[in-house]
C-alpha cells in the first residue's frame, strides 16, 4: 500500500489509544488468559487460574479486564460458555450434553443462566433452531 | 422483548451491491422484494441465517448522500463486521481484487482493517483480540 495521508479516522485512532492508561503488555497478559478460556472453558475454571494465566494478580486482573472488554471475567466466560452451547443445541447435541459440554455442572443453573443471555430457554432454542431447519 | 432484526448500508446500485456483498464478501442473500423502482434487499451471515439482515439500501435521499460522502472523506466507515482471522480475511480479498483503505492493524482489544465496498462506503473488519 503506498503512503498515502492519514485519514481523520485514522488519526482519532491513534490518539484514542494514545491517551488509553494500558500498557501495552497488560494487553498480552490478558489476552493470554481469554486463551486459557477458550480452551478450559470445558472445565472449571476459577477467578485463580485466569489471573494466574495473565500473570495479575486477582483485584489487578478483573480490573484490567474490565477496562479492556467492558465486562468481568466472569462474565466473559460466561458468554463463551453460553455461546458454545448454542452451537452445539444447533447441532443437535442433547441440551444435557450441552450443559456439562460447556462447563456447567447444574442442568437448571445452566437453563437459567441460558435463558438470561438469550432470552429461550434451552429447549425452546432447540425448538426454535429444529423449526428454522425445517 | 425487542430484537435487532435489521441494520443497513447505504449504496448507490442495488445490483452491484448485491453482488459485492455476496460474491465477494460471502453473504446470502435472504429477501428481494420489489418496492417502486427500488427493492427490499437483504443479505445475511452464511454462519447467522436466521440473524441479523443487512439492508442494501437504496441512496435515493440527497442530504444522505452528503453524509455518506462526508464519511467516506474522513475515513470513517459506515459500519463494521466481524472475523475469525483478519489477516486470513484480508488476503482473500486482496486476492478478489478489493481495495483497502487501512491493512490490519491493532486497536486495543481488536485488529482492524477498512475496505472499500465499491458502493460509496468503507465497511471495518474486526478481529477481536
Amino acid at each position: 500500500m503506498p503512503n498515502r495521508p492519514k485519514t481523520f479516522f485514522e488519526s482519532e485512532l491513534e490518539r484514542i489509544y494514545s491517551e488509553i492508561p494500558l500498557r501495552p503488555e497488560h494487553y498480552l497478559q490478558v489476552r493470554q488468559s481469554k486463551v486459557f478460556m477458550e480452551k478450559f472453558y470445558t472445565s472449571k475454571i476459577s477467578l485463580h487460574d485466569l489471573a494466574k494465566a495473565a500473570f495479575m494478580s486477582r483485584f489487578h486482573y478483573v480490573r484490567i479486564f474490565q477496562r479492556m472488554y467492558g465486562l468481568t471475567p466472569r462474565t466473559y466466560l460466561r458468554d463463551l460458555r453460553i455461546s458454545k452451547a448454542k452451537t452445539l443445541i444447533k447441532k443437535g447435541i442433547p441440551i444435557t450434553q450441552a450443559c456439562y459440554d460447556v462447563g456447567y455442572e447444574s442442568l437448571p443453573t445452566f437453563s437459567s443462566v441460558f435463558k438470561k443471555c438469550t432470552g429461550y430457554s434451552p429447549k425452546n432454542y432447540q425448538q426454535l433452531h429444529k423449526s428454522n431447519l425445517e | 422483548m425487542l430484537k435487532i432484526y435489521v441494520t443497513s448500508v447505504p449504496v448507490a446500485d442495488q445490483d452491484k451491491a448485491l453482488d459485492f456483498y455476496t460474491r465477494i464478501l460471502g453473504f446470502i442473500k435472504k429477501t428481494e422484494v420489489p418496492l417502486g423502482e427500488h427493492k427490499w434487499l437483504t443479505v445475511v451471515s452464511p454462519d447467522e441465517q436466521s440473524g441479523v439482515e443487512l439492508l442494501l439500501e437504496p441512496m435515493a435521499f440527497e442530504p444522505a448522500k452528503v453524509y455518506q460522502q462526508s464519511l467516506k472523506e474522513a475515513g470513517i466507515p459506515w459500519t463494521s463486521f466481524a472475523v475469525d482471522d483478519i489477516e486470513k480475511e484480508y488476503q482473500r480479498l486482496l486476492d478478489l481484487g478489493v481495495e483497502f483503505s487501512m491493512p490490519p492493524r491493532e486497536a486495543g482489544t481488536v485488529k482492524i482493517a477498512l475496505l472499500d465496498d465499491t458502493c460509496g462506503n468503507y465497511i471495518q473488519l474486526m478481529q477481536e483480540l
